[in-house]
Order: structure tokens, then sequence, then C-alpha cells
């Protein structure tokens, strides 16, 4: 079994802190503007934002909003390029082709571009930084499940599988996805953490999350405007950002080791 | 005077050139295509112009003044200073003459050159030279305000004519004459009186801005800080930091076709609901006055005995439940602010205030131009924004005349009020400055009275150097004309 | 093999096609005007219509388009909206601070990868391992928005050791190259760290360590240079992806590089400069790829047959 230790209960917060902050009786939205950029003491832990809000109150509001966008994106982004590679690789031929391509394009776009451009489109929100994140986000998947799918199609337990004429969605589902996966888990990982990030560069542009509302990654840029004056005000989310990192990305070294293990078995058999 | 000019410029070590800090950086040193305030700005010291302002936005001579003799008619005279074109490879001791006036404007004048600066002179039927110091102007139709039009530098007529670009160099005959611009973020200028070298450096970090002045990286910086930082610069040893009131004028803006916004009453319970006084006493720079109208109460048709709204929130609930709207049912308004940092603190404050009188603000932050191009198209309910360098009082034709809707002008609100159009014609018609000065007053009580803007302030300027710098001043429209007196103490 | 060279250009300049035709729509998608941008606030309509004609603005979105590849077949990128100066002239001006950055990033990135990398392979499952790992997770985990600030007010305001900001000399490269290197070793350790183990794994690596070689033999000699060929190939990409330069990190230490022009010119919806602007860095992007296929088609035969059959 994996250990989860402690960054096991670094996520398990995070994951409790997005599921019953919005319940909570918080007040990240009451700006008090005699307490602006106060720094922590007996009344505030950590203190207040620069337009006297409690940052405490809004790292749990952002705790939510930041889980959201990452569990969406990088569902959504792993879901759609997983699909889109694996079927490319192993069906190869033309469709492979026009699949490269686009890839291609895609990867060769850059994202911060098109993510601009379609929340220009769309409008700023939330909602739309999620669409728009997937869209950039979902090509690097693609393009590992590819690269992983085309790698393992010749192996030899596939090639059996083939040979003995097993049915496609079976040869896919039973023999490609659990040796790709553990690539594909290792990138997410590193997904949750660069989507976390590119919310807050869209939030740097505006076109992130709407005042009042919060985001880590929001909450970090407008802190970095008063670390001269407040450094408590970009230390509180960016330490919560780091911790939540660092936590996803061991379990995900975590799981890729145990992984590793089973899957070597299945091969060696 | 040229060999000791080179002499000194040769003994000049880089090391004592005083180094500027830019919030944004210039794009164009071509008087004639240049827009942005950077741009401007420096443009100010490279070039001279006719005419100038005061204090009170009243139209001075500078390089020339001048006299109606008919309404359509005017003749500049070249005065004595300020003459001398900076020397270059292309020219040697030249001296500006009326010849160079007419080269510039005619330039500007033609429509396929496209200068963004072509429709405020469009009025100009034909310029004549007199003489090699006198200029005759002649105008389509009569306009009191056209002296204040002629604010573009002048270029050297033989520059003009053979097409040469100035994006990049210049050869003007201002107090400092510009000597390379090696990329995008760093200017060097030179002081022509004594050679002093002058560096511009682009540093759009607030937090770097201000970190670069406290390791002597610059010497001088102005505006565009939070106020937080501004305090933060204070307390620090061997720096300065200088304020001043401001003419640019911040508001909020409406769209009057707006189903919900067109009641007066929900305009007025806004205007009520902001307190300004709370917001300018802890994010705004300590001598930023509030407004009550776009031209500020010092310009010369500026109105002082405007009857502010005052921060009233029982008043504007009063007002909102007259129109059933209260905390329970509140009243809902999006509202657009550009993705500017500082704007969007003002806006959540502003969007807090009126929550506490039961309107319930959607705030939406855009990127510049999309913000822009949505406010300019009519697609808001309700906007900030604020006016930059306003001098003339062509101003309200052009904001709040009914046939100003864009894309004729800026009228974004679809504001239609026929005694204000017909305020506006009778102040174009005034006789003289005093009649109006008159008429713009009381046109300025009736957009108060009207509300097709909550004005909010004016927002101060300030720099910060460190104490070696000496003699920079600040202008009440922000420009950095200071530079031509500033020096270093040792 | 020509052949394979031959398709993989082709369908590299298919992408190209695809990219720019992608950046034109897109851009002239988003709601914003360059002229608005241009002439600001108070111009009136006449000089807007002007500008437009002159700009050429005024023609339809595919003829424009049109002539837009009509030009670069003549390799003439345009001029700005804005400054009106020659596109090309822009980006040399800048290409030279990018690809300083991106040189000086990667030798950041490397000198703190393979060290740690190394070090975790080694020792693996030790305390060792999980150390290093987490050091290089860290460098990953912190923005490059806050990071910058953080080094500049610790290095140059405390201990005055570096300038604040701008390209004035090596000193001014230390600090960016740190900001954007070590987001880069996070990504590169773990791959050092991987394909490491993977190659210790192998045969010859157990017959090498059976002839009694040191184990420090086995592992620099044998081990990492086995190991180099995917690192490298990060480390290509990678580059690719730096010469696009690095928007966040040039903003906040003044670099004068094209990420900075990318996304200036995207918010002042200056259309010809962004088009270059992406048109560099996605043939940067394509050609780094082109180069790695080729370095793969060479070591892995397979890959040049399998792929297209």
């Amino acid at each position: 079994m994996i250990r989860l230790g402690i960054p096991g209960l670094i996520l398990s917060l995070w994951f409790l802190m997005a599921v019953t902050g919005p319940f909570l009786p918080l007040h990240p939205e009451r700006i008090d503007l005699v307490n602006i950029l106060t720094g922590p003491g007996l009344n505030e832990a950590l203190g207040y934002d620069d337009l006297g809000r409690p940052v405490l109150d809004r790292l749990l509001l952002g705790a939510s909003t930041s889980f959201f966008v990452a569990f969406w994106v990088v569902t959504i982004s792993v879901v759609i390029g997983t699909f889109v590679g694996t079927f490319s690789a192993y069906i190869g031929g033309y469709v492979d082709q026009v699949v490269v391509r686009i890839i291609d394009i895609f990867l060769a776009f850059p994202g911060i571009l098109l993510a601009i451009a379609l929340s220009g489109i769309m409008g700023p929100g939330i909602e739309n930084v999620v669409v728009a994140l997937s869209i950039v986000g979902w090509v690097g998947f693609a393009r590992l499940a590819r690269a992983q799918t085309l790698s393992l199609k010749h192996r030899e337990h596939v090639v059996a599988a083939v040979s003995l004429g097993t049915v496609q969605r079976k040869i896919i589902v039973r023999h490609l996805f659990p040796l790709i996966s553990a690539p594909l888990i290792i990138e997410a990982t590193f997904g949750i953490a660069s989507v976390v990030i590119a919310e807050a560069g869209l939030s740097f542009l505006g076109l992130g999350v709407q005042p009042p509302d919060a985001s880590w990654g929001s909450m970090i840029r407008d802190g970095a405007r008063y670390m001269l004056v407040a450094p408590h005000m970009v230390l509180a989310p960016g330490i919560a950002l780091m911790l939540v990192v660092l936590s996803v990305n061991l379990l995900g070294d975590r799981l890729r080791d145990w992984m590793d293990v089973k899957g070597r078995s299945v091969v060696k058999k | 005077m040229l060999v000791s000019a080179l002499l000194s410029s040769c003994a000049k070590q880089p090391d004592d050139a005083i180094r500027f800090g830019l919030s944004s950086a210039p794009i164009s040193l071509d008087p004639r295509f240049a827009t942005d305030a950077a741009s401007a700005r420096l443009n100010r010291l490279l070039y001279h112009r006719l005419v100038d302002f005061d204090d009170s936005s009243r139209p001075i001579p500078s390089l020339a003044s001048w006299e109606a003799l008919t309404p359509v008619h005017y003749r500049f005279s070249l005065k004595e200073n300020g003459r001398q074109f900076q020397n270059s490879r292309f020219q040697k001791n030249k001296s500006l003459s009326t010849a160079d006036v007419k080269a510039t404007y005619d330039y500007i004048l033609k429509s396929e050159n496209a200068s963004p600066h072509r429709a405020s002179i469009s009025l100009i039927r034909d310029i004549r030279v007199v003489d090699e110091d006198t200029i005759d102007f002649y105008l389509d139709r009569p306009d009191p305000l056209f002296p204040g039009y002629l604010v573009i530098g002048i270029l050297p007529a033989e520059a003009v004519q053979s097409g040469r670009k100035f994006d990049r160099m210049s050869m003007g005959s201002g107090e400092f004459s510009f000597l390379d611009w090696p990329e995008d973020g760093l200017i060097r200028l030179k002081r022509r009186s004594d050679n002093q070298i002058f560096e511009f450096i682009h540093v759009g970090d607030a937090t770097v801005r201000v970190l670069k002045l406290l390791r002597g990286e610059i010497d001088l910086l102005q505006n565009d800080l939070p106020r937080e930082l501004v305090s933060y610069l204070e307390k620090q040893d061997g720096h300065k930091v200088v304020h001043r009131g401001g003419s640019n004028f911040t508001y909020i803006g409406f769209n009057t076709q707006d189903p919900v916004l067109k009641i007066d009453g929900v305009r007025q319970a806004i205007a009520y609901a902001i307190n300004r006084d709370e917001i300018i006493k802890y994010v705004m720079g300590g001598k930023t006055r509030k407004a009550n109208a776009l031209l500020p109460p010092d310009h010369w048709a500026g109105n002082p005995s405007l009857q502010a709204y005052e921060y009233n929130p029982g008043r504007a609930r009063e007002l909102l439940s007259k129109l059933g709207y209260n905390v329970d049912q509140p009243l809902s308004i999006t509202y657009k602010t550009s993705s500017d940092p500082f704007r969007i603190r003002i806006a959540t404050i502003i969007q807090q205030q009126l929550a506490e009188v039961g309107i319930k603000v959607d705030l939406r932050s855009y990127d510049w131009a999309t913000f822009y191009g949505d406010i300019k198209e009519g697609r808001f309910q309700m906007y900030s924004l604020s006016w930059v360098g306003i001098k003339s009082p062509d101003i309200f034709r052009y904001v709040f005349h009914s046939t100003a809707v864009p894309p004729a002008g800026a009228n974004r609100g679809r504001y239609n009020n026929s005694k204000v159009d017909q305020l506006i014609e009778q102040a174009e018609k005034g006789v003289d400055q005093a009649e109006r000065a008159e008429v713009y007053r009381k046109l300025q009580e009736e957009l108060l009275m009207t509300l097709p803007y909550v004005p909010l302030w004016y927002e101060e300027h300030f720099y910060a150097a460190a104490s070696s710098i000496d003699g920079y001043t600040l202008a009440v429209d922000g420009n950095y004309d200071g530079l031509i007196y500033v020096h270093r103490t040792q | 093999m020509l052949n394979f060279l031959f398709t993989r250009l082709l369908s590299a300049l298919i992408v190209m096609f695809g990219v720019m035709c992608m950046v034109f729509f897109l851009i002239h998608l988003v709601p914003g005007d360059p002229v608005d941008m241009m002439l600001g606030e108070s111009a009136r309509l006449a000089d807007r219509e002007a500008m437009r004609v002159a700009l050429g603005l005024d023609q339809p979105l595919l003829v424009q388009l049109q002539q837009y590849f009509v030009n670069l077949t003549q390799f003439d990128l345009g001029t700005s909206l804005h400054s009106r100066r020659p596109i090309s002239e822009m980006l040399l001006e800048r290409l030279p601070a990018t690809l300083e950055l991106a040189i000086a990033a990667l030798v950041v990135a490397v000198a703190i990868a393979f060290p740690l990398g190394v070090i975790a392979a080694i020792r693996k499952d030790t305390l060792w391992d999980r150390g290093a790992m987490s050091f290089s997770l860290i460098g990953m985990s912190i923005p490059n928005f806050w990071m910058g600030p953080v080094l500049i007010l610790v290095f140059s305001l405390w201990l005055g050791w570096f300038p604040v900001s701008g390209r004035d000399g090596i000193g001014s490269l230390v600090l960016p190259a740190i900001t954007l290197g070590t987001a880069l070793a996070a990504v590169l350790s773990r791959m050092v760290r991987s394909t490491l183990l993977e190659v210790l794994n192998e045969d010859y690596i157990r017959t090498a360590r059976a002839k009694g070689l040191s184990e420090s033999s086995v592992v620099l000699k044998h081990g990492l240079r086995n190991a180099l060929l995917p690192v490298i190939t990060l480390l290509g990409l990678q580059l690719g992806v730096l010469l696009g330069g690095a928007v966040i990190t040039e903003t906040v230490f003044s670099w004068p590089g094209i990420g900075k022009l990318t996304i200036e010119a995207i918010l002042k919806r200056d259309y010809p400069v962004v088009q270059a602007c992406v048109l560099l860095i996605s043939l940067a992007y394509v050609f780094v790829n082109v180069m790695t296929d080729l370095v793969y088609a060479w070591v892995d035969p397979r890959i040049r047959t399998g792929g297209k059959a």
C-alpha cells in the first residue's frame, strides 16, 4: 500500500477546507479599511490584506477556488488527453497523423496567449478559466499518452494479446492503461501545481477569479505588491500553495513507485 | 559652443547620469504620432510647442505669442527663446523658423499621414508663413479655444519633407537632446544647458521600482505606487517623497440607456453610498482631492462652488427603498473595471460600500483593450475610469453632447440631455473667456445634478528621490518638466 | 532517413501554417481594437478611420491573412502598429536577451538537477532521496512572480550582491536565471533520477558491477551516459519553451526579452507583433521538436518505421 503520511494529511486538509469552506462562518469579503495590511496578531492569526480583510478567511476561501480549478482542469485534461493520445497511437495511420499535427499546433502555440484569447472571448470568470486552461492542458497528456502507447504497442504482452484475438477495447483498458497510467499520474501531479500557478497568471491579467472572491494565486499576486511592507500577505498563500504542491508531488512519487513495482511484476511474469 | 559641448560630453562619466524610473515604457518619440502619456512627457523635454498652459489650464505662449485678427484668423509670432534645434548628423546650428511650424502642421493635417492628432486641429483651413518669425492660421469656423490645440512639438522642415522617421530619435529644439535608445526600456537624453545625462528606465513592477530606488539604481520615480509603498519610502533614510494635488479626474460612468441606471434615483443612491473620504484616507495619496466635476475647481472654467454628494448611506437606502430595493431584495449591477490592481482595489471597496445600502455589485475586470472596447461599444452598466491631461473645456462636447456617442465622441453612457447640449453650444459661442467660463460652470452644475458620471477625485502626484537629487518640481498634470531644473548635490 | 527528414520538415511546415492561422483569427476574435489602444482617449472618429486605412485594418480579414502570408514568403514580418518600427528589427533587438536568459536558466537547472538527481537515484528510498526530491519540488512549487521579488529583496536589497533589475552585465543575469532555472531544475532532477534508476536496472550495468567496477564509475560512466538521451531531449524541449520567453520573469526583472514583447503586444492588440512573436516562439519549438525526432529516429529505428506504418 502507499504510505500517505504527512502529505496525505495536508491534502485531506486541503480537501476538507475546499468542501467545508463555503459553510464555515467566515468573513473573507468583509472590508475593514482601518486594518489594512495589519500583521498577524491575537485577533487575527494571519493578519489582514490590502483591504483589511482577514487573510486566514481568504486563505480558506481560496483553498476551495484553487481546488476547484485544479481538480477540474486536471481531470478534464487527463481524460481528454489520455483518450485522444491512446486511441490515436493505437489506431495509427492518417487519424494519428492528423491528431499529431493538432497536438503539435497546440504545443507550438504559446499557452498563455491561448488562455488570454479564450478568456477574452468568453469573458472573465473562474469557470472560463477552467475551460481555457483545459484547452491548453489536454495536449500535454495526449502527447504523453500517445508516446507511451507507441512504445508499449510492441511490448510482448500487448502483441500477445493482439495475436490471441483480444478485443481492442479490452487491450487498451486491460493492457495499455495500467502501464501508461503511471507516467500520466506523475504528469498529473505536476499538472495540479502548474494549473494553480497558471490560474494565478490569468488572475494577474485580471482574467481569473473576480473580486471579491479569492484564489491562492490571486492572493500571492496581490501580496507580492506589498511584499516590502506586509510580507504576511504573500507568505500565507505562498506557503499554503507550496505545501499542497509538495504533497501532491510526494504522493505522486509514492504512487509511481508503487505502480512501478506492480507494473514490473506483470511484465516479468 | 559645439566644441565645448563635445568636450564636456566626453568628460562626463555615464555614472553621473540621473536615472528616472518609468512605470510604463514610451512608445514613440515622434510628436506627430505619440499619444501615450510617457511619450508625450518625454516629448515635452525634446521639443518646444507653440502654446502651453498655466496651472489654471489657460493657454499661454510657449514658442509663440498670438493674437486673433478675426475669429477665424490667428497670427502667431515666434519669440526669441527655445528656437535652437539640437545639432545632429543631418543639421548643424539650425534655428527654428515659421517654415518648420508650417511643415510640421501641414504634415499632421494631411489625412494620408494618419496622425492621431489630426482631428484636433482639422479646423485649420490654411497655414501661411508671413515672415521668418510670423505665421498665420486660417480656420474653417471660429473656435475661441483654438490656440490651446497647438501643442505639438515642432520638427525641422527639412527632416519632415525628407520623410525621416522620428520614432527613435529626435531633432527638437527642446531643453533636452536625444542621445540613444539602445533597448525598449532605456532612453538616454542630455540636458542641453549643462550636458547632464538622463536615463529613463522602464521598471514595470512597483515593488522592483522601489527597490531600485533604495539601491541607487534609479534616482527618481514619479507616481504609480501603492500608497503603502509610498509610506514605506517616506520612512527610509536617504530618500524624500514630495506630494502635490493633480488634475487627473477619476469617475464612475453609467449607461444612461440601461433600464435600471436610467432612473435618477439609482444613480443618486450610488453617489450617496460611496464614502470617498474613507477611500482617500486609507488607500489614496494624501493630496488627493474629492472631485465634483471633470475640471478641477482651479481650472479657468472650473466651478468651485458645486454642492457635493456627501456620504449618506441613509439617504441612499431611502432612495432605493422608494424604488422597491433593499438589503434583502438588492439591486444587481455589473461594474466593469480594468485589471490594473489599483483599480481593482478601489472597485472592491466601492462594491462593499454599495452592498451596505443594498446594491449587489458584480465586479468584472478586463485587460485594458477589452475593457476599453466594451465601454466604447456601450456594453456596460457601470464602469470607472480617469480622464488624464484634460486642458480645454472642449472635452464637454466630446463627452456629454448627445451627438458625441461613440465612435463620433466619447459619450459612452449615451447621455442625452438637451439642456446640456444647449449649454455646450452656448459656451462655444461665448464672446470672452469670462462669459464662456460662466456657462461652463452652469454646465457642470447641471452635470452634477443629473449624474451621467459620479465624480470621484483628482488623483495626487508624488515623486520619490534620493536625497542627493534637488530641484525637481511636480506639475499639475504629471509631466516631467521638473527635470529641466533638477540637479545632483554631492 | 532522408525520406523521414522530408516528411518531418513538411509536417513542421503544416504545423507552422496552422499556428499562424490560429493566432491570426484568435487575436482578431478577442475584443479590443489596436487603433483605440494607439490613439488613446481623446482621438476623434476621423483619426481612427484614417489610421485604420493607413494600417490596412479596413481590409477584410481573409485579405489581411493572405497579405500576411505573401509578405512572409518574402521574409517581411511587417511593422509594428504602435511604434511603426520594422518588427524584424524589434525581434533582433530582443533575441540576444532571451537567448542569454534561456541559456543561463538551463545552466542553473543543470547545475542543480544533476547532483540532486544522481544522489537521489544512488541513494534511492533513503533520506537523501527524499531530501533531494523534496528540495527540487519546493523549487517548482514557488511561482516565479513570488520568487523573483523575494530573490530581489534578499540578494539585491539586503545583501547587495546583484542589481535589482535590468540587463546590465553578467550580474544582472543571475537572479532571473535562478528564478527561471529552479522550476526547470525540479522537473529535470526527477527526470535524471528516474532514467538513471531505469538504466541502473539494465543488464549491462549489472555486468559492469559484476566486473567489479567501482560504484561511482558504474553510475557516472555507464549509468549517466546512457541516461543522458531522454534528459537531453527534455532540455531541448525546455530550451524551445524558454526561447519563447518567460513572460513573468522578464516582467519582474525588466528583462527586455521576447516574452515581455509578446505580452505587451497582446495587451496593446499590436497584431503583427503578436503574430511575429508567435511565429518565432513556435518556430523555436518546432525546430527543437524536429531535431529531437531526428535524434530519436537515429537512435531507435522502430520509431522511424513503426510510427509511419
